[in-house]
């Protein structure tokens, strides 16, 4: 509005104030008027909110009649220097703002440099929400030294970056939503054997040096590039531990059907990675079922609940299938399409299940599946069945894992450049 | 030590503000509504209140489709209101 001449004030909440002035920041009006009320607004009778208005219209009035004080900005610098002390070191990026609350190693000029090898230290690769940060290849391996990485990590933690900045991904959400989501990397292809990107027991847990130092150094981009600060930008009500790293490859060996890279388009011989917007896994224990059928209701039972952001946005939630879960499925005859079929039939939830201020809000966002629907109507999780994401990794055990997304949001799949 | 910063910089020029009004007398109120819960009942009272207080002339409201998207229809509000007041967040 601004640029078309019309002044503009923003309202918000006082404790979501940051995320505001950083929206408007990317957007070049760092000076944009800011006005809050105390938060919350929302659940809340609309009443209060009303009254609230009243101590704020005179701050409304001079945000549109009177000239904010002006703002410059600093660029960045290049090189920052730092303590040689490795204990002060942790204190000083704390400081900064770089790090996650775990330990880092510096990002020296002759470590960044290693990573790096030949490549362009100022080729681009993405810009970033919500800062639009500009991540070059320099700034991406800066954060990879920090994180523990090594040069044969890079290519995955490229690829990652340029599929976030896709944007079905909706990264400006996803960075900054009180939604407990973060990037679940899938990774797929001859490269996860090499670099040791574990797909098998404990996957989605420690032990790994590769999935850990991938996933973190994509964490520490989006927040020292993107620019989301816990508390601060990053608004996540209470966040999860994925949050750290969450990067996992798909058990291509014990998988009985074609892996999520070759669902997409590409060849088994080719290395990929997926982005999705990601909750936590929860856990599917079945130590009973002997059939797909049989296996199919732990799995919906996990799935189909009223408090998923899936339920009322859509989106792709993601089945992790242990291998001896999905060797119980495949034995039924099921190939992937007949089990995402059958999941999607049956995680689903009864309209009275919501409370009746939910279902009111849910029909103003999506209006096609929840406005005027009698009471006995049933809500898929997902709106179609490709929207079931499927992929089959762990170790022996019977054990798999549903995790839902932050539902305006669309994965992306990108081949690794080596 | 010397280190590579991990920030890199922002693709951002900073842009001039639109000329604030002299009064809002008269000024026709847009409001755009972001679609967060009870962003609807605290903008629209703002603006009823500009109306009474302020002498604008009259308001109108545009509802992005969800929170998380950008709205799509700037050019238009730009066209049919004088200031506008929006949302941001919960």
């Amino acid at each position: 509005m601004e640029g078309r001449g019309i002044p503009a004030v923003v309202l918000g909440t006082d404790a979501f104030v940051s995320l505001g002035h950083t929206a408007s920041a990317a957007l070049g009006l760092p000076h944009l008027p800011v006005v809050t009320v105390s938060h919350p607004i929302g659940g809340v009778a609309a009443d209060d909110v009303r009254k609230r208005a009243d101590g704020i219209v005179d701050a409304v009035v001079t945000a549109l009649t009177r000239d904010p004080a002006p703002v410059s900005a600093t660029p960045a610098a290049e090189t920052v220097s730092g303590p040689d002390d490795l204990d002060a070191f942790q204190e000083f990026v704390m400081t900064q703002g770089w790090g996650d609350g775990l330990p880092v190693l510096p990002a020296t000029r002759s470590r960044v440099a290693r990573i790096l090898g030949r490549r362009r230290i100022d080729e681009v690769v993405a810009t970033l929400a919500p800062r639009q940060g500009i991540a070059t290849l320099q700034t991406i391996a800066a954060n990879a030294a920090l994180a523990g990485a090594g040069p044969e990590h890079l290519p995955v933690i490229v690829a990652a970056i340029r599929a976030l900045a896709d944007p079905r991904f909706n990264l400006f959400a996803i960075q900054t939503t009180t939604h407990p989501c973060t990037p679940l990397l899938i990774v797929n292809g001859p490269i996860a054997r090499r670099l040791g990107i574990s797909g098998g027991p404990n996957a989605l847990g420690n032990g790994y040096r590769a999935n850990a130092v991938i996933g973190r150094s994509v964490r520490l981009v989006l927040q020292n590039v993107g620019g989301t600060k816990p508390g601060s930008t990053d608004r996540a009500t209470q966040g999860h531990p994925g949050k750290f790293s969450y990067c996992v490859a798909e058990n291509e060996e014990a998988s009985p059907w074609e892996p999520l890279s070759v669902e997409r388009g590409f060849g088994r011989h080719e290395s990929t990675v997926t982005v999705c917007g990601s909750e936590g896994p929860h856990n599917v224990n079945d130590h009973g079922s002997t059939s797909a059928e049989a296996l199919l209701r732990a799995l919906i039972g996990t799935a189909a609940t009223t408090g998923s952001n899936n339920i009322y946005l859509g989106g792709e939630p993601l089945v992790v299938l242990g291998p001896e879960h999905a060797q119980t499925i495949a034995a039924s005859g099921w190939s992937k399409r007949d089990f995402k079929r059958a999941f999607w039939d049956g995680a689903r939830v009864p309209l009275r299940a919501f409370s009746a201020e939910n279902v009111e809000r849910f029909a103003v966002i999506d209006p096609e599946r929840f406005k005027d629907k009698p009471r006995d109507t049933v809500i898929h999780v997902t709106k179609t069945p490709d929207d079931v994401m499927v992929i089959v990794a762990g170790g022996p055990g019977k054990h798999s894992a549903f995790v839902p997304t932050f539902g305006d949001t669309r994965s992306v799949t990108v081949p690794i450049a080596e | 030590m010397d280190l590579v910063s991990p920030t890199g910089t922002a693709a951002v020029t900073v842009k001039r503000l639109a000329a604030r009004r002299a009064s809002l007398a008269g000024c026709r109120i847009g409001v755009l509504d972001n679609s967060k819960p009870n962003a609807d009942a605290l903008l629209g009272r703002v603006a009823e209140l500009l109306v009474e207080r302020a002498d604008a002339a009259s308001i109108r409201i545009w509802r992005k489709p969800g929170a998380s998207h950008p709205a799509a229809n700037h050019e238009e509000i730009a066209a049919a209101a004088d200031v506008v007041l929006t949302g941001s967040a919960d």
